[in-house]
This record gives C-alpha cells, sequence and structure tokens, in this order.
C-alpha cells in the first residue's frame, strides 16, 4: 500500500475527469438534477447515495449519453461531451435494469461490446473467460438470461459493463441482488479492479455500508441536489445537515438552542433538564453554535451504564424500553426525561447472559463533548 | 367426463371441418369422371353389402396423380404458385416492417389508432377491395390518369391483368398479417436493449441488425408464412388482378373443377397443394412453440 493518501480534490493542481457545471435536467416540467456542479477525478471510486427518484439514474445516463442536460455543461476530459453519442464515449454503463440481451447466451452477452470493437476472436474468447471466473458465471456461460436467477443476471450485467475496460465504469446498483457474502467479495473485486485497472467508477448504491466500504467520495442526492459531497468518513462523522446525518447510519436528533461558551457551546433542549455540551464546527461552515440547531450524535458514541458515571458533562438519565440484538452490537433505546428516545449502542463483547443491563432498568446515558455535531437547526 | 368432454370439443370440430372433407375429396381424387351425378365414379353401394364395399375400393386408383406428372401445366403452376406467393411475401415483408416499426415505436397513447387503422380495411368485403384495385389499376383507372395528368407518362401503363397487379393484390391484403405479428414482437421490446448496445459501441444502425431483427424475429417468420400459406392457393386475385399468362395452382384447380367439370383431378391438384402446403404450415407451428418457451 501506497502512503500518499489518494485525495485528488483537496489538491488544485489536479483536473478533473469529469466536470458537472451548473446541470440541471427537466423532463416536462419536472427538474430531476437541479442545478449540479461537481468535479470527479480520475482513478476515484464515487458513490451516489439517495433515496429513491432523488435523480442518480439521470445522473449516470447523461454520463453514459442517453439524456442530454437541460441546462448546463458535462465535461469529460475537460471536453464537453454533449455532442458525443454514446457509441463513441469511453464510458460504460451497468443498467439497472441489467438490460441483458435476451437472445443471446451469457457468453455472447458479454463478448457484445468486445465484438465491435475487435475481431481478434482469441482475444476476446480468454477476455470473456476472464470475466466470467470474476462474476463467477463460467458455469452458465451457455445459458440465455431467462435461464438464470436474478443475481446471477446481475452479475452478467456487471461481467458486461467490465468487459471492456472503460475509462469510466458506471454501475447503477450493481449489487444489489447478491447475497451478502457475494456482495462483499464482489466489492472487493471491484476495487481490486479499480487498483489494477485505474478505471473511474461511479456507482449508485442504497446500501450505505457498501459506499463506506468502496468509495472514495460519498455524494448524497435528494431531489436532484447534491446535499454533501465528501469522504466516507467525513459523511459519517461530519454530516453538514440534519439530512445527511439521519440518511446514513443510526443518529439521535436533539433540537436545542445553542449559546457559544469559550470553546464549546451549550445547547438547552428541554425546560429542567441539564444542557448538552458540544464542539461547533468552526471551519465547515455550519453549526455555528449558535441559536436554533440540531444536535447530532450516533448512538455508537453513546455510552450505557446502571451506575452514574463521574466526570462526565453530558448526562441523560432514562429508562430501558428495548433491546435490539444485533449480533456483534446492541442497540438499547432508552427514554429520557422527556419522552424522547435515545439510542445507544454498545459492542457484544460479552455473552448475551453476561450483560447486566435489560428491560425497564434506570440507566445513565453519558457521551463526550465531541462525540457529536452540533447542525444548522 | 367434464374435461373429457372438453378436449372432445375441437377434435371434434377438427374432425368435421377437415378430417372428413380431406378424406372426401381424397376418395374423388381416386376415382374415375363420369357423365353422371355426382361425376365420378365409383360411388358406395351400402346396400350390396361387403361384397359392394370390396368393389368400391378395387376402383380406386392414382391414375389421376399419374396423369399430373404427363401434362407440365400442372407442376409449372405449382411452381409459379410458389414463386409468387414467396415474392409477395418479401415485399410485404418490406412494405410492413417499417410500418411495424413505426407503431410500435409511436407514442403509446397512438398505438390503439394505429391498430384500428391496420385492421379497417377487413370490415369491407375482400372482393369489393379487389375490384376497387382493378378500379385503380386498368388502362382508364385512377393511377393511370393520375401519372398522365402529372406528365409522367403519356402512354396508360398496362398493370392490370399483369403478374405486377397480382403482387399489389396479394401484397396490399395480406399486409396486416405481416404486420400484425412484427409490431407484437416490436412492441414487447425493451427500449433499454438498444441502449445497452449502442452503450457497448454499436451505431444506431447495427444495434438494429443485431438487437432489433433478432428480438423480432419470431414475429417475422409467423407474419412470413401467415401472408405464404394462403397466397400459394391464392384464387380470387390472379382470376381478377391477373392475366391469361398469371398461372397460379388455384386458378387451374377452379377451371378443373367449374370449367372442365373433372372432379377427380381437381381434386388430386388439391391434395397435392395440401402435401405442398404442410410443409410450411408445420414449419410455423414449430416457430411458435419455440417462440413460445422462449417467453416462457
Ligand atoms: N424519462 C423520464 N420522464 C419523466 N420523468 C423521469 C424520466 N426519467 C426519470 N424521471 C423522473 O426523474 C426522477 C429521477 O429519476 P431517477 O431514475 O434518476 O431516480 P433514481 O435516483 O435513480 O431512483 P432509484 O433509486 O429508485 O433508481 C424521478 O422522479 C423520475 O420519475
Ligand atoms: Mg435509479
Amino acid at each position: 500500500m501506497s502512503q500518499t493518501v489518494f485525495a485528488p480534490w483537496n489538491d488544485p493542481d489536479e483536473t478533473p475527469l469529469i466536470r458537472f457545471k451548473g446541470v440541471t435536467k427537466r423532463f416536462g416540467g419536472f427538474t430531476a438534477i437541479d442545478d449540479l456542479t461537481l468535479d470527479i477525478y480520475a482513478r476515484e471510486f464515487f458513490a451516489l447515495l439517495g433515496p429513491s427518484g432523488c435523480g442518480k439514474t439521470t445522473l449516470m445516463r447523461m454520463l453514459a449519453g442517453f439524456e442530454n442536460a437541460t441546462e448546463g455543461t458535462i465535461e469529460l476530459s475537460g471536453q464537453n461531451i454533449a455532442p458525443i453519442p454514446p457509441n463513441k464515449r469511453a464510458v460504460n454503463m451497468m443498467f439497472q435494469s441489467y438490460a441483458l440481451f435476451p437472445h443471446l447466451s451469457v457468453w455472447e452477452n458479454i463478448a457484445f461490446g468486445l465484438k465491435r470493437e475487435s475481431t481478434d476472436k482469441e482475444a476476446i474468447s480468454a477476455r470473456v473467460e476472464e470475466m466470467l471466473r470474476l462474476t463467477r458465471l463460467t458455469k452458465f456461460a451457455k445459458r440465455k438470461p431467462h435461464q438464470i436467477s436474478g443475481g446471477q443476471r446481475q452479475r452478467v450485467a456487471l461481467a458486461r459493463s467490465l468487459a471492456k475496460a472503460p475509462k469510466l465504469l458506471l454501475l447503477d446498483e450493481p449489487l444489489g441482488a447478491l447475497d451478502k457474502k457475494l456482495r462483499e467479495e464482489t466489492q472487493f473485486e471491484l476495487m481490486d479492479i479499480q487498483e489494477k485497472t485505474g478505471t473511474t467508477f461511479v456507482i449508485v448504491t442504497h446500501d450505505q455500508e457498501e459506499a463506506m466500504t468502496v468509495a472514495s467520495r460519498v455524494a448524497v442526492m435528494d431531489e436532484g441536489r447534491l446535499v454533501q459531497v465528501d469522504t466516507p468518513d467525513v459523511i459519517y462523522e461530519a454530516p453538514n445537515s440534519v439530512y445527511v446525518a439521519d440518511f446514513i447510519g443510526d443518529v439521535n436528533i436533539i433540537e436545542g438552542h445553542a449559546t457559544p461558551e469559550g470553546e464549546r457551546a451549550r445547547i438547552d433542549w428541554a425546560e429542567g433538564q441539564p444542557p448538552i455540551w458540544g464542539t461547533p464546527r468552526g471551519a465547515a461552515g455550519t453549526g455555528s453554535g449558535a441559536g436554533k440547531v440540531a444536535f447530532a450524535i450516533r448512538p455508537e458514541k453513546v455510552a450505557i451504564a446502571k451506575e452514574k458515571p463521574e466526570g462526565r458533562r453530558n448526562l441523560l438519565e432514562g429508562q430501558v424500553i428495548d433491546i435490539a440484538y444485533l449480533g456483534n452490537s446492541s442497540t438499547y433505546h432508552v427514554k429520557i426525561a422527556d419522552g424522547r428516545i435515545f439510542k445507544a449502542q454498545t459492542a457484544n463483547t460479552r455473552r448475551l447472559v453476561n450483560r447486566d443491563i435489560t428491560w425497564e432498568d434506570r440507566v445513565w446515558l453519558s457521551f463526550t463533548e465531541t462525540a457529536g455535531v452540533i447542525l444548522e437547526g | 367426463m367434464r374435461k373429457a368432454f372438453l378436449i372432445a370439443v375441437p377434435y371434434l370440430w377438427l374432425l368435421l371441418l377437415f378430417l372428413v372433407p380431406f378424406l372426401i375429396v381424397l376418395k374423388i381424387s381416386l376415382s374415375d369422371i363420369a357423365l353422371a351425378i355426382p361425376p365420378y365414379t365409383p360411388t358406395l353401394d351400402v346396400s350390396a353389402g361387403w361384397q359392394g364395399i370390396r368393389e368400391f375400393f378395387a376402383a380406386l386408383d392414382f391414375e389421376n396423380y399419374v396423369f399430373l406428372t404427363t401434362d407440365d401445366l400442372y407442376w409449372k403452376a405449382y411452381l409459379s404458385s410458389l414463386q409468387i406467393a414467396g415474392v409477395s411475401t418479401l415485399i410485404t415483408l418490406a412494405v410492413g416492417y417499417p410500418i411495424a416499426y413505426a407503431m410500435a415505436r409511436a407514442a403509446p397513447e397512438w398505438r390503439p389508432t394505429l391498430l384500428m387503422l391496420v385492421i379497417l380495411p377487413f370490415w369491407t368485403s375482400f372482393l369489393i377491395r379487389v375490384y376497387s384495385w382493378m378500379g385503380i389499376l386498368s388502362s382508364e383507372g385512377v393511377l393511370n390518369q393520375l401519372l398522365m395528368g402529372l406528365g409522367l407518362i403519356s402512354e396508360p401503363l398496362q398493370i392490370l391483368s399483369t403478374n405486377i397487379a397480382v403482387y399489389i393484390g396479394i401484397v396490399y391484403t395480406y399486409l396486416p398479417f405481416m404486420i400484425l405479428p412484427i409490431y407484437a414482437a416490436l412492441e414487447k421490446m425493451d427500449e433499454s436493449l438498444l441502449e445497452a448496445a449502442e452503450d457497448l459501441g454499436c451505431s444506431r444502425l447495427s444495434a438494429f441488425w443485431l438487437v432489433t431483427v433478432p428480438l423480432s424475429k419470431s414475429g417475422i417468420i409467423a407474419g412470413c408464412f401467415l401472408v405464404f400459406i394462403p397466397a400459394i392457393g391464392e384464387f380470387v386475385i390472379p382470376s381478377l388482378l391477373g392475366g391469361s399468362n398469371t398461372l397460379m395452382i388455384g386458378k387451374v384447380l377452379w377451371e378443373e373443377f367449374f370449367s372442365n367439370r373433372d372432379w377427380p383431378v381437381a381434386s388430386a391438384v388439391a391434395i397435392i397443394l395440401l402435401l405442398i402446403l404442410i410443409v410450411p404450415i408445420v414449419l410455423f407451428q414449430r416457430n411458435e412453440q419455440k417462440a413460445r418457451e422462449a417467453e416462457g
């Protein structure tokens, strides 16, 4: 592993591979993409995350050449791609619906793109075999798409888009139909391919864990706009809005009124309750730490104990009303003073029978002053 | 019991409407011409008992089939029918495919109307439509008047009473049978397949050849058979639009029956025609079966 951090987006000398400049896409009166500006760099593994219908597929279709931007320009390697037809772009797309050719076998589907640019039968055959091995489809090479399972079809679609080793690969929910184990293996295969070939990936996923695992950067979208574009850890640890915090992972959100006090900010959130102390984020722009705010904290950053812990400024008392056992961890749902449910998560390092907290117990929740983030309310 | 009855109905139907008439025609084709009513011999005389039945079968022979091979009129008529039907089928395909394609690509709210327009001609009598083609194609017909009016020709074109008129008639009549199955196949096609093909490096044209055409193949084959099979035995179109040198087996058959009153030879012609038709009919059935399997 190289020690230099891959972060071309922080390097002002780096030119992006893809540039969206004020791109808007309308279908009739409906705005699917709304004035979107975004740079994606070569060799990135760029993940698009967002609720259904937020415009992820539309964004990809514009890159692949099936939709034209209503306004704004899209550049690929510094060149406006609007006039370039899909078959002339060094871009391959894996369709959300797979779009496998029903009259061709799995083998022929994968070979389809290769045959368009080369007549070297042996090279094509070798490449197809390689793709079949990669996606574990060798056994099904002769079958037609309607003779294989949904997950196998998805892998054929993936293999077909990978086969040409394009400069830019667009994957629209490439692994959704695979079981967890196969999905994880394929994720690593994808990262491996990316490392070897230097292909730039743009991937749509509904699985945030997947986005966290594979992506160099994650874009969270909402109604055709980008809400936050950052590395997975920043998205998770320092979301810029309640929307992002809520969309990615589990989170406790408490609305209140913040007053800066030295390095910290004091958040009054309920009558007669001790305030919560947080740390305002200076540089990030939002969460100035004054006025109406939302305090967001991940459940795993909240400690839970039966005894009142010493020396903690952020303390909440409550009663356990539910425990969700997740195998490697448990999430406690704790009802605090104003009837609000607060979640705390602990790693299950001990066996179930040895754990002391159970339903109806009075417990103390505590967290440090830097554990949560203060967001614009 | 109920189930047996349900299965029996179509077979009974087939027996009454196909097998019985077929056996009658087959029997006549093995008989001899006679100046009688009906104009052939022998006829089965059941009152004579077992002896009568034996005599009846003894009188049957293949004479008429042998006769068909001695006169070259017959095999020439068969060949010419096959050729006219084949060429018409290809022309119908060439005309019908673009129409079906345009219909399948039209906005969904327009499609029922377009389908309606394709089927609409069936609402008038077939004979009337063929007669109106006579009016269009004759030397004083609409077409010639139009062309002469435009100054494109000075003499009227002789189209009626030629094979060209027969081709026009067959293509016109059977066009819907070509359009409908192709349209059905194209309409089912997922548009994103063409996008996928383009994404993988196809031009629009090669995507058409590599994706659209193969996916409409079953429709093309069905349409071709639906035109080819009835066109071979076509009688009305060649008699009304064709000339004296238009040779089609349907016409020969008609003349044997009604002009020569030679029922046995006419029946033999019909039986041979049926045997010829069995080949494309079986192929057609196989295509339908395959299409169903591919969907299933
Ligand atoms: N051809 C079209 N005509 C009209 N509206 C469209 C068209 N294509 C997409 N839309 C609309 O644009 C919006 C964005 O669609 P898009 O397919 O990009 O969503 P998505 O983010 O990929 O959703 P999902 O996660 O469900 O796949 C949706 O509201 C959709 O209804
Ligand atoms: Mg989508």
